[in-house]
Parts: C-alpha cells; sequence; structure tokens
C-alpha cells in the first residue's frame, strides 16, 4: 500500500533522511518509531507529498507520488502532530472544508462527515466551536479530519499525545478499529504498550536510516536484551557521575535517580563503576526484554525521551 | 476546493474581532475624524472666521470686511479694539485677523512661524481681499490679470470639493492595504496550526493551495472598499465625478495589489508576532508616504517624488481623479491602473521567490 524506495532528504549540506527503504502491506498497522531528529517526521512528510524528496520515490497504492500526486495523495490520510484544526470553526465546519480538499461535496460530504464524527465520537458536539472543546476532543477531531474522505492509508504522527487518558483510550480504540476494518495504518506514539498492541511491525528510525524492521517478537528476540534498572542516592553531582560512568559500561538512559541500562558486560563491573564514583545503588531490578530495551539497544536512547 | 477556502476563511474573519475592526470600523474612524478636521477648518459651508478692527464708521475698514466676508471660506467678525484683535490670534483661537488704521497700511496679523502650507493660503486670500478693496483703481474696471484654468485633457472638477472627497479614498487606500498583512497572518497562522501540512498533503496542486489562500481576501478586500466607498458616499456625500466603472477597476486594482503584498509579507515572515509589529509599521508608513494621511499636495517636491515609490500614492491620483473630476474615465486613470499592476507584479514576484511551501 505504501511503498519508499531509496527516499532521502537533505536540507543544505545536512542529511536529514540517508536512502530508505519501506513497504506497509495493504490492511497492515506499521509503528514507526525513532528519537528526535531520526528523520521519522521528515519521512512521514515526504510520504504524504508534503515535503518534496531529494532522491527515491513513494509509491502509494501503486500510484506514484511524484507524477501522479493527485490520485496518490487521494489515498492518504495524514493525522499530524499539531492540532491541524480551525478553532474558531465547528467540528462540521472544519469537516466540511478538510473533506472539500479531497473533492467530496454534497451528500457524499454529508455522509463522510457523518461517519468521521461518529467513529470519533463527536456527533453530539459537531455544531459547538472547536475552540470550546478539551483537548482530548481536538485530537479526536484531528484524527476525524483526516479519515473524512476514508483513506485507504492513514499516517498518524503521535496521535494520542498529551490527551487525557479516557480520550487517549478513545482515540487508541478508534485507530484498532480502523485496522480491524482493514485501514492502512502508520503510526507513530510515545507509547510501547500503543505500538506493541497496535502494530504488525515496527520500523525503528534513526539518523535517516531504517536500523530495524520487522515483528515485534522478531525485534525484541533479536536486539533486546535483558535490562537493569538502578536507583541510585547521592548528590546531583554523583548521579551525574554515575550516569557518566555506567555509559561506559552499557547504553543507559537516565529518569532523574533511575538508570536504566542495558550493559555491554557483566552487571559487577557495573555496579563496581557506579560505586567508585561515590554513588549508593538503593535498588537493582531485572527488566524484562521488550520492544522498549530493543529500542535501546538500537538507539541507545530511551523511547519516551526520545520518540 | 477554492469556494470550500472561501467560505471557511469568511467564517474565520467574521469570529476576528480585531480583524473586523481593524479593516471596517477604523477606517470609518479615521474618515470622520480626518474629514472633520478638514471641513471644521474653513470651506464654504464652515467659514474660518477673521477678527476685524477698524475706527467705527471707517468707510475703508468696512469695505475690507465686506471683501472678507466675500472671500469664499472667510467670514470678518468685528472685534472691539486692535489690541483685541492680535490676542485673538495669539491665543490660537483664529488664524489671522485684519487691523484697519484710518490711514497707512492694513495690518494683516498672522502668525509668521507658522507652516507656510497652512498660513500661505490664508495670507494669500486676505492680501488679495484687502487689494480688492483697497486699490486706487477699482480691480473690476481693469482687464482680468489672471484667469484660472486646468491644463487641456483634465476633466473639470467638481464645484464644491467636500473634505470626505479626500479623507474617504485616503483611509480606503490606507486600510485597504491592511489586507496584506490579514492576508499574511492567514498564511503564517495556518503554518503554525498545521492546517498547512493538511493541505499539502491533500489532493490540491500547490499553485491552488496558494490561490485558495489569496483569493479569500481579495474578496473580502473586495467588500471592504465596497463597504467604505458606500458608507463615504451615503453617510458623508461623498461624490463620485467620473465613471463608476474607472471606480471599480481602480479599486479592484488595489486589493489585487495588496493581496500580492500580502503573499510578499507571507514569504518573509516567520510568526505573527513579526507580521503585527513590523508589517503594520511598513503599512503606515507607506501610508504616510503615499498622502494617505496627509496629502501629496502639500508636501515637498522631494517628498511628492518619494510617494510614487509606494502603490498608495498612484492608488489615491486615480481614486482623486475619478471622485473629483467629472467624466473621469478609465482610460483617464490608467497611469494609476498600470502602476498598481506593476507594483502587484513586483510584489507577487517577490513573494513567489521567496515563498517555500516546505518551511
Amino acid at each position: 500500500m505504501l511503498s519508499l524506495r531509496g527516499l532521502g532528504k537533505d536540507y543544505g549540506a545536512r542529511t536529514a533522511v540517508a536512502a530508505l527503504d519501506l513497504d506497509v502491506e495493504r490492511g497492515e498497522c506499521l509503528g514507526l518509531l525513532g528519537p528526535n531528529g531520526a528523520g521519522k517526521t521528515t519521512t512521514i512528510s515526504m510520504a504524504c507529498g508534503v515535503v518534496t524528496p531529494s532522491r527515491g520515490s513513494v509509491s502509494i497504492g501503486g500510484i506514484d507520488l511524484a507524477s501522479r500526486p493527485r490520485e496518490a495523495k487521494a489515498k492518504l490520510g495524514l493525522v499530524p502532530q499539531d492540532l491541524a484544526v480551525y478553532d474558531e470553526l465547528s467540528a462540521l465546519q472544519n469537516l466540511r472544508y478538510f473533506g472539500a480538499l479531497y473533492g467530496l461535496a454534497g451528500a457524499a460530504l454529508a455522509s463522510r462527515i457523518d461517519w468521521a464524527l461518529g467513529v470519533v465520537g463527536l456527533r453530539d458536539r459537531a455544531g459547538e466551536p472547536v475552540k470550546h472543546y478539551s483537548g482530548g476532543m481536538k485530537r479526536r477531531l484531528n484524527l476525524a479530519a483526516g479519515l473524512v474522505h476514508q483513506p485507504e492509508l492513514v499516517i498518524l504522527d503521535e496521535p494520542t499525545v498529551g490527551v487525557d487518558p479516557q480520550s487517549r483510550n478513545h482515540i487508541f480504540e478508534t485507530v484498532k478499529q480502523l485496522g480491524k476494518d482493514g485501514m492502512t495504518i502508520v503510526y507513530t506514539s510515545h507509547y510501547m504498550e500503543e505500538v506493541e498492541a497496535l502494530c504488525d511491525r515496527v520500523a525503528i528510525v534513526d539518523a535517516g536510516a531504517i536500523v530495524a524492521l520487522g515483528k515485534i517478537s522478531e525485534l525484541v528476540a533479536q536486539h533486546a536484551g535483558k535490562g537493569l534498572e538502578l536507583e541510585l542516592a547521592g548528590a546531583p553531582e554523583v548521579l551525574d557521575a554515575a550516569d557518566r560512568a555506567a555509559a561506559a559500561h552499557g547504553k543507559v538512559v537516565r529518569d532523574g535517580r533511575v538508570l536504566r541500562v542495558l550493559p555491554n558486560d557483566g552487571i559487577a563491573s557495573l555496579v563496581a563503576a557506579i560505586e567508585a564514583v561515590g554513588a549508593t545503588i538503593v535498588r537493582i531490578e531485572s527488566r524484562q526484554a521488550n520492544l522498549e530495551t530493543a529500542f535501546l539497544a538500537l538507539t541507545g536512547r530511551g523511547l519516551r525521551d526520545a520518540a | 476546493m477554492i469556494g470550500a477556502a472561501i467560505k471557511k476563511d469568511v467564517w474565520l474573519l467574521l469570529r476576528d474581532r480585531g480583524a473586523l475592526i481593524s479593516l471596517f470600523l477604523l477606517p470609518i474612524i479615521f474618515i470622520v475624524t480626518f474629514g472633520s478636521m478638514f471641513k471644521f477648518g474653513g470651506d464654504s459651508g464652515t467659514p474660518r472666521p477673521i477678527p476685524i478692527w477698524h475706527a467705527p464708521g471707517d468707510a475703508r475698514g468696512e469695505a475690507v470686511a465686506r471683501s472678507v466676508s466675500a472671500t469664499e471660506g472667510f467670514t470678518a467678525v468685528a472685534v472691539g479694539s486692535a489690541e483685541e484683535a492680535r490676542r485673538l490670534v495669539t491665543t490660537s483661537a483664529n488664524d489671522a485677523a485684519l487691523v484697519v488704521p484710518d490711514t497707512g497700511p492694513v495690518e494683516l496679523v498672522i502668525d509668521t512661524a507658522a507652516p507656510v502650507q497652512a498660513r500661505g493660503p490664508i495670507q494669500g486670500a486676505l492680501t488679495a481681499a484687502v487689494m480688492r478693496t483697497l486699490s486706487p483703481v477699482p480691480l473690476d474696471k481693469l482687464p482680468p490679470f489672471i484667469e484660472v484654468k486646468s491644463p487641456p485633457g483634465i476633466s473639470h472638477p467638481l464645484e464644491h470639493i467636500s473634505s470626505f472627497q479626500v479623507t474617504v479614498p485616503g483611509n480606503a487606500v490606507l486600510f485597504g492595504f491592511y489586507i496584506a498583512l490579514t492576508t499574511a497572518m492567514s498564511f503564517v497562522g495556518e503554518r503554525r496550526t498545521g492546517t498547512w501540512r493538511r493541505l499539502l498533503a491533500a489532493p490540491v496542486p500547490r499553485w491552488k493551495a496558494l490561490l485558495a489562500t489569496l483569493v479569500p481576501y481579495f474578496f473580502v478586500g473586495v467588500a471592504q472598499l465596497t463597504f467604505l466607498f458606500g458608507v463615504g458616499a451615503l453617510g458623508f456625500g461623498m461624490q463620485v465625478a467620473g465613471s463608476l466603472a474607472a471606480l471599480a477597476v481602480l479599486s479592484l486594482c488595489v486589493v489585487f495589489c495588496a493581496v500580492c503584498l500580502g503573499l510578499l509579507f507571507a514569504a518573509v515572515a516567520t510568526s505573527e508576532k513579526q507580521l503585527g509589529g513590523i508589517g503594520s509599521v511598513v503599512l503606515l508608513v507607506m501610508g504616510l508616504i503615499g498622502g494617505c494621511m496627509v496629502p501629496r499636495i502639500v508636501m515637498p517636491a522631494f517628498m511628492r517624488g518619494v510617494g510614487h515609490m509606494v502603490p498608495h500614492s498612484w492608488a489615491l491620483d486615480g481614486y482623486y481623479d475619478v471622485l473629483v473630476r467629472q467624466g473621469t474615465s478609465i482610460a483617464d486613470i490608467a497611469p494609476s491602473i498600470g502602476a498598481l499592476l506593476g507594483f502587484a507584479v513586483l510584489f507577487a514576484g517577490l513573494g513567489l521567490w521567496r515563498f517555500r511551501f516546505e518551511r
């Protein structure tokens, strides 16, 4: 359904995306993960035709985006990370406008709007100005605006970021249902559990390239080792020194006084290095191998900090 | 799709109280203020009072007073003493006064430090009024020294030109160009909120996406000028001496030029804050140079030349002809139309060159 071939983008001398190959099958849900600056947003933008690639090609539903952009884009829905809706207009007016961009009009537009509002649960308040909506409702409208033309492929860029748990769950369940209904989905999220629950496969992007691609179970088996979580005590400068010391013995993500480490070698040398700088280890726990530890192993950074 | 964009932007504008005030209400306030300032400054309807003193029963003084009152825009007001006449000028209640002694020259009391643009016409008119009276040879018995005529090719002006013939177009042009700011704000806002990304991701050619963002403001600009000239005509008695077609074509050119300037603003601006600060000052300066607030006719020659570097002055020259000169046709204002279209092409060219769809 979506095929990226040698896709790359340069901004002057800087290469944001080198040459990326990726195929998303029809009806598949693919998770796209990557640290900040990895090239994830640039990749999505090129796939949507928002950014012109420096090289390579994008094909949507077998249609080349560069040579037949209107046909290719008609199959695609974008749900950007920004709340890309008009606050002063009602949900209905927003969807009328976004539907019209896809050539919808009259009864067909009304029917699609009704469907999209139903999908995101906003029918009851469709006539209200969006500025009166809660953050979660705005997110749901953001999703509806990307779905109103019932695309074959939808690209969701952090669709649940910054919303209350109830709305987040609603959006999550909506996307899950869209997947079940056969829509092809490319999904990026901060939330590991969302990606694990929704996606058939995951592509991890780092430094402008796909560093791993496969089913979650495969990625975990191939790349994730058992991780450690260490809670430390000590002065801030001591904790900083412990962070640096741990980094010499593995991949480390720090969250205040807690270090999550994927050790290169044994635990003993790691513990010794931390204690040598004067830090006290209050707690040490083994962590199960999962997508997060796989991500850490591949990128050297934590997903929550980076995605 | 462009129809949907127009509908959307009109809805957005109707909910934007600030934009509505600056596009529709502020110009009316300015028109009333400036129009009133010029109107009550002295015209045939509200003549400027000139205090005059002469000895009781002095035939010479009475003749001068009659001559002043017969001069358009002035009326003589007798005062009790020469000192009082002088004092009234000193206290700024009056621009000038006349003291007519029994013999010798008449004293014209006027602040000689006042700008010549303000002082000159009053001094000239009162001097002429006095000369008509005191000339040893009655002037009406002599062949005329001078005849006032418009040069060939220029249509005749209206008989009585009201101040609103000048202040309505002046403020219509000044605030009409503010549609450039509204247009650019819309672009920057679309980028900030991400709706521009949505537009680019839709099956809409980029030229059409650009047009869809510009066209609504063209129509808003046309509505704005229609409103302002409508209020000018119906509310303030502004007349259209030339053809309505010429007024319409000129107004379309003004709006087109302003929207093209909006594209240029959108291409170089990075934030709404920057636009609000720098953009509005640029438009204000352009309006000042172009003669929207102070007519260019009272400016020194150098500034009049500088005025031609902004489209506002060309627009105002055209409007003046259409509103004041009888029978003015589209052909008569061709230089203004040409200049406005030239500026539009320049603004649009620079804007397109600098515009980044993918910023």
